[in-house]
C-alpha cells in the first residue's frame, strides 16, 4: 500500500505540472508564437489577434484578396468584432472596465475616461522606444498634437489619437468639416435665389421660405424646405451664430481671462431665436428632433424632398450623395447639388478649430509583446505611402496606375468604387479616410477641389474677421466631477428650448439659471486653474 | 368546574413547546427540497449583488474590484444632490409612477372580472391570448409601432387629414407625453397583469357562488360580494408590490418614447441614471448611488404601503 503511495506522488505532481504548463501556454497573456521572420521576410509563426472596430465585416468578406494580402503579409488570422455606433461608447466602457477589451480596439476618446483607465492600469503602456522602432506611426502620432500632451499627463504612450490629416491637410488652420450645407440648385433657379459659397442663416431661410411659398419641384405637403435634425440644427442655424453654443467648445476662455459658458452667451440666443423661427414658420419638419442619424439627409438624397440638408465638408460625402442621388432618384447630382458654408447673421464665420485628431487606438493591457509588435508593425505598413496607396486604391497595376504626369488613375470599371470591389477594408486602423479623400482619384475632382476650396475659405473667413473656437488643451484635458456633471446634450436641450411655449428669451434666461448649479462649479474650478 | 375535556389549564405552565425549525423542516424535506432552485437564484442574483451597492460609498477603479477600489463615505451622494436634475427626476418618476398606478392597476382586474364572467371556454382563452400577446413584443417593438402611428405622417394624423380635419403634434406634445405612457402601458400589460387575478378567481370555492344564486344573488351581485371579497388579499399585495416600485420601472417605455420636445416630462430617475452613466464620463459610484437612494425610497414606500393596508385591516406582504 506504502509502494502504490511512494509511486503516485511522482505520478501526481508529474500530472499537475503538465496541467500548469498547458494552462500557462493558453492563458491569453502568452503569446503562441514570436515575430522572427524566415529567409524571404515573412513572418514564421501565425498569431490570432483580436480587433474591435465600427467596420461592419460580413460573413465571407475576409476571404477576399484585399484582406488576404494582409494576413498573408503579416500572418495574422483576424478575431473580428463589430461594434455598431449606437454602442461603441458603451461597448468599449464596459470591456475596458471588465479587462475584456480585443488586443487592439478604435475608441472614442473621452479624456476623462482615458484618465481613469491609465490610472487603473486598463490600457497597455507602450515601450518607451516606440517612436524609433515605428516611424510612420510615430510622424502620423506627432500631428495630432494631442499624443504628446497625453504623454505630458500620464508619463508614457497609453493610446494612439487618429490623424485625420497625415500629409494632405486641405487648410491651416484646420477648421472642422461641419458647417458645410447642399441644396437644390434647380429650385433655386427656378425661385430666382442667387447661388453662392457662402449664405447666413437668414439668406438660407429665405430660400426655404421661396421654395416653400413656390413649390419649384411640386411636391406638396411633402416638401420639407429645410431637412435638418436636432443635431443638424445646432450646427447650422445656432453655432453659426455663436461658436460656444457647441459642447465641445461651452466652457471657454474669454477676453478678461475668465472662463465663460458658452449657452448663456446672447449669441446663443440670437441662434435659438433662428432656429424657433426656422421651426415656426414650417421650414424646419414639425418632428424633426425625433429624426436619428440620416433621417435628415435622407430626405434630400434618397426621397428627393428637402430643399436643404447638412452635408458635411470631406469630398467623400458629396461623392456618397451623388451615389445615394443617382441610385435612389436616378438623377446626376451635379445637376442639382450646391454646396456652401454657413455664416452667422452678422456675417462673421463661426466654427471650432479642428484639433487634428478623432478617436483613437487603444490596446488591451493583457496584450502579449508579440502581438503588440506585430499589430504595430502592420499599423506602420498602413500608415506608410504604400499602405495608404493600397488601402485606398487597392492593388498598383490592377486597380490603379500612375499616368504619364504622376497622377493617381483609378482602373476600376465606371460606377464601382473600392467598397464595391473590397469592402470593410478596416486593417487602415490608424490614419482616417479623410487624409486620402483629398487626392483619392476614386472620388470627383470637382468634388474634391471644392471640398478644398471651403476648407480653405472657412480657414480664411475664421481668422480674418471670423470667430473659431479655439481647442483650449487647458480645458480639454481637465477632468473633474465637477466638469462631467456640467455636461449636457445642447442639441436636445436647444430643440426643447425652441418647442417651448411662452416667450423665448424668457424661457432661455430660466434654462441658463437652472443650470447653474452645475455649470458654476465647473466654472469655478477652471477660473482657479486656468483663469486669471 | 371546569370540563375535562379541556385539560390542564396551559397557560399556568407557559406555553406548549414548540417543534424545534429543522425537525419541522425535515418533516416536510420534499417541500423545503423544491424550494432550494429558487433559494439559490435569489441568493445569486438578488443578495450577493448587493455587495455591489457598497461602491455608492467608493471611488469604483476596476482594477481594484468592488471590494478593493477606496471607501470616500459619502462623497458620490453630495454630488447626487448637489444635481437639480437629480431632484426633477425623483419627483418626476414619482409623479409619473403615481398616476400611472392609479389608473392602469384597476384594468387587470376588470379584465379578469371580465373574462371569468365568459362562460365559453374557448372564447375565454382566445381573448385571453389576445390581451397577453401584448406583453411579449419589446417596448423598442411598441414604440416602433407608436411613433409610427402617431407621427406627423403616420396614420393617425393622416386619417385626421382625410376628413378635413387638422392634425396633432402627439410625439412633440409634453401634455400627450404621460397619457401616452398610460394608454401603452395598458395595451401591454393588461392582459399579463390579468393572469394573477384570474388564478386567483379560479381559487374560489364554487360553493360560494352556489349559495349567493340559491339565495338569488345577480351575476353583478356575485362578482360584488363573492369574487371581489375572495381576491382583495390578493389585490392587497399586488398594490403593495406596485407601491414598492414606484421609484423605478418604465425605463424601456420612457426612453424608446421620449424625445427632445418631451425632455422636461421623460426625464425619470431611470432615465437620469442610465445618463449618468453611459452618457457622460463613466462613473459607476455615482450611478451606484442614485440607485441606492432610489431603493431606499422604494423599500419605505413599501413598508408603509405594507402598513397602512394592515391598519385598513387588510392583509399585508409580512404576517
Amino acid at each position: 500500500m506504502k509502494t502504490k503511495r511512494k509511486m503516485l506522488k511522482p505520478l501526481l505532481a508529474v500530472a499537475l505540472s503538465a496541467v500548469m504548463l498547458t494552462v500557462t501556454a493558453c492563458s491569453k497573456e502568452s503569446a503562441s508564437g514570436g515575430n522572427e521572420k524566415d529567409a524571404d521576410g515573412n513572418y514564421k509563426d501565425k498569431l490570432k489577434i483580436s480587433v474591435a472596430q465600427t467596420t461592419e465585416v460580413k460573413d465571407g468578406v475576409l476571404d477576399n484578396e484585399f484582406h488576404k494580402f494582409w494576413m498573408d503579409k503579416f500572418n495574422i488570422e483576424w478575431d473580428y468584432n463589430y461594434i455598431q455606433w449606437d454602442s461603441w461608447a458603451e461597448k468599449l466602457r464596459l470591456w475596458v472596465n471588465s479587462g475584456d477589451l480585443p488586443d487592439v480596439a478604435s475608441w472614442n476618446y473621452v479624456h476623462g475616461d482615458f484618465m481613469n483607465y491609465v490610472d487603473q492600469g486598463l490600457l497597455y503602456k507602450f515601450p518607451d522606444d516606440w517612436k524609433e522602432r515605428w516611424p510612420n506611426i510615430a510622424a502620423a502620432y506627432k500631428l495630432t498634437g494631442l499624443g504628446d500632451k497625453l504623454e505630458e499627463l500620464t508619463g508614457g504612450t497609453y493610446i494612439l489619437p487618429k490623424p485625420v490629416y497625415y500629409q494632405n491637410k486641405p487648410a491651416d488652420p484646420l477648421v472642422n468639416q461641419i458647417g458645410v450645407i447642399a441644396l437644390r440648385k434647380d429650385w433655386a433657379k427656378a425661385v430666382g435665389f442667387e447661388l453662392k459659397d457662402e449664405y447666413t442663416t437668414s439668406e438660407l431661410m429665405k430660400y426655404a421660405e421661396l421654395i416653400k411659398e413656390k413649390d419649384p419641384g411640386k411636391l406638396g405637403s411633402k416638401l420639407v424646405p429645410i431637412s435638418y435634425n436636432a443635431d443638424d440644427a445646432l450646427t447650422n442655424i445656432i453655432m453659426a451664430n455663436s461658436e460656444h453654443s457647441r459642447v465641445e467648445s461651452a466652457f471657454y476662455k474669454g477676453e478678461d481671462g475668465k472662463f465663460h459658458w458658452g449657452p448663456a452667451d446672447p449669441e446663443t440666443l440670437t441662434g435659438l431665436k433662428l432656429m424657433q423661427k426656422a421651426y415656426k414658420e414650417g421650414l424646419l419638419n414639425p418632428e424633426f428632433y425625433t429624426w436619428k442619424n440620416n433621417e435628415g439627409s435622407d430626405n434630400f438624397r434618397v426621397k428627393g424632398v428637402a430643399g436643404i440638408t447638412s452635408l458635411g465638408g470631406l469630398a467623400s460625402y458629396r461623392q456618397d450623395m451623388d451615389k445615394n442621388m443617382k441610385k435612389n432618384l436616378g438623377v446626376n447630382s451635379d445637376d442639382l447639388v450646391h454646396t456652401a458654408i454657413v455664416v452667422g447673421d452678422d456675417g462673421k464665420y463661426r466654427n471650432l478649430e479642428q484639433p487634428n485628431f478623432w478617436s483613437s487606438l487603444i490596446f488591451s493591457p493583457n496584450i502579449s509583446k508579440e502581438k503588440f509588435e506585430r499589430i504595430m508593425d502592420l499599423i506602420d505598413y498602413s500608415t506608410s505611402q504604400e499602405g495608404q496607396l493600397l488601402l485606398n486604391m487597392g492593388f498598383e497595376g490592377k486597380d490603379w496606375k500612375y499616368d504619364e504626369n504622376k497622377e493617381l488613375v483609378s482602373l476600376l470599371p465606371e460606377g464601382t468604387s473600392l467598397e464595391d470591389k473590397y469592402p470593410a477594408r478596416f486593417e487602415g486602423l490608424y490614419v482616417l479616410g479623410d487624409d486620402f479623400s483629398t487626392i483619392n482619384p476614386a472620388i470627383k475632382k470637382e468634388y474634391r477641389e471644392t471640398a478644398i476650396k471651403h476648407f480653405q475659405e472657412k480657414a480664411k473667413l475664421g481668422t480674418e474677421g471670423g470667430k473659431l473656437a479655439t481647442y483650449d488643451w487647458d480645458v480639454q484635458l481637465y477632468d473633474s466631477k465637477a466638469k462631467s456633471q456640467a455636461s449636457f446634450e445642447y442639441q436636445n436641450e436647444y430643440a426643447n428650448l425652441i418647442l417651448q411655449s411662452g416667450d423665448l428669451e424668457a424661457n432661455w434666461k430660466k434654462w441658463v439659471q437652472s443650470k447653474q448649479s452645475l455649470v458654476q462649479p465647473a466654472l469655478d474650478e477652471l477660473n482657479s486653474k486656468f483663469g486669471k | 368546574m371546569k370540563p375535562a375535556a379541556l385539560g390542564p389549564d396551559k397557560s399556568l405552565k407557559g406555553r406548549p413547546k414548540s417543534t424545534p425549525w429543522f425537525k419541522e423542516i425535515w418533516k416536510h424535506r420534499m417541500t423545503y427540497t423544491l424550494l432550494i432552485p429558487g433559494l439559490i437564484w435569489l441568493i445569486l442574483f438578488a443578495y450577493l449583488p448587493m455587495g455591489g451597492l457598497s461602491l455608492a460609498f467608493k471611488h469604483y477603479r476596476a482594477n481594484d474590484g468592488i471590494w478593493g477600489s477606496p471607501w470616500v463615505g459619502f462623497e458620490n451622494f453630495k454630488y447626487v444632490f448637489r444635481d437639480p436634475t437629480f431632484a426633477q427626476a425623483v419627483w418626476r418618476t414619482l409623479y409619473v409612477n403615481i398616476i400611472k398606478l392609479v389608473i392602469t392597476f384597476p384594468f387587470p382586474i376588470l379584465l379578469a372580472l371580465m373574462l371569468n364572467e365568459l362562460r365559453m371556454g374557448r372564447t375565454k382563452k382566445w381573448f385571453q391570448t389576445v390581451f397577453t400577446f401584448p406583453q411579449f413584443l419589446s417596448w423598442i417593438i411598441v414604440s416602433g409601432i407608436v411613433i409610427n402611428v402617431l407621427s406627423y405622417d403616420g396614420l393617425l394624423n393622416s386619417t385626421l387629414s382625410m376628413i378635413g380635419l387638422p392634425t396633432i403634434n402627439f410625439l412633440g406634445s409634453e401634455k400627450m407625453f404621460l397619457p401616452m405612457l398610460i394608454l401603452t402601458d395598458i395595451w401591454k400589460s393588461t392582459g399579463w397583469g390579468a393572469i394573477i387575478f384570474l388564478a386567483a378567481i379560479s381559487g374560489i370555492d364554487q360553493d360560494q357562488y352556489e349559495s349567493a344564486q340559491i339565495d338569488g344573488a345577480s351575476r353583478m351581485q356575485q362578482i360584488f360580494k363573492v369574487t371581489l371579497p375572495n381576491i382583495l388579499p390578493t389585490v392587497t399585495v399586488m398594490f403593495i408590490l406596485n407601491v414598492g416600485g414606484l421609484m423605478s420601472a418604465g425605463f424601456d417605455q420612457i426612453f424608446n418614447l421620449a424625445n427632445a420636445a418631451t425632455q422636461n416630462v421623460s426625464q425619470v430617475l431611470d432615465v437620469y441614471i442610465y445618463r449618468i452613466t453611459f452618457q457622460s464620463s463613466t462613473d459607476f459610484s455615482f450611478s451606484t448611488a442614485v440607485s441606492l437612494f432610489r431603493s431606499l425610497v422604494n423599500m419605505v414606500l413599501l413598508l408603509a404601503a405594507d402598513r397602512i393596508a394592515k391598519m385598513m385591516g387588510g392583509d399585508g406582504l409580512f404576517r
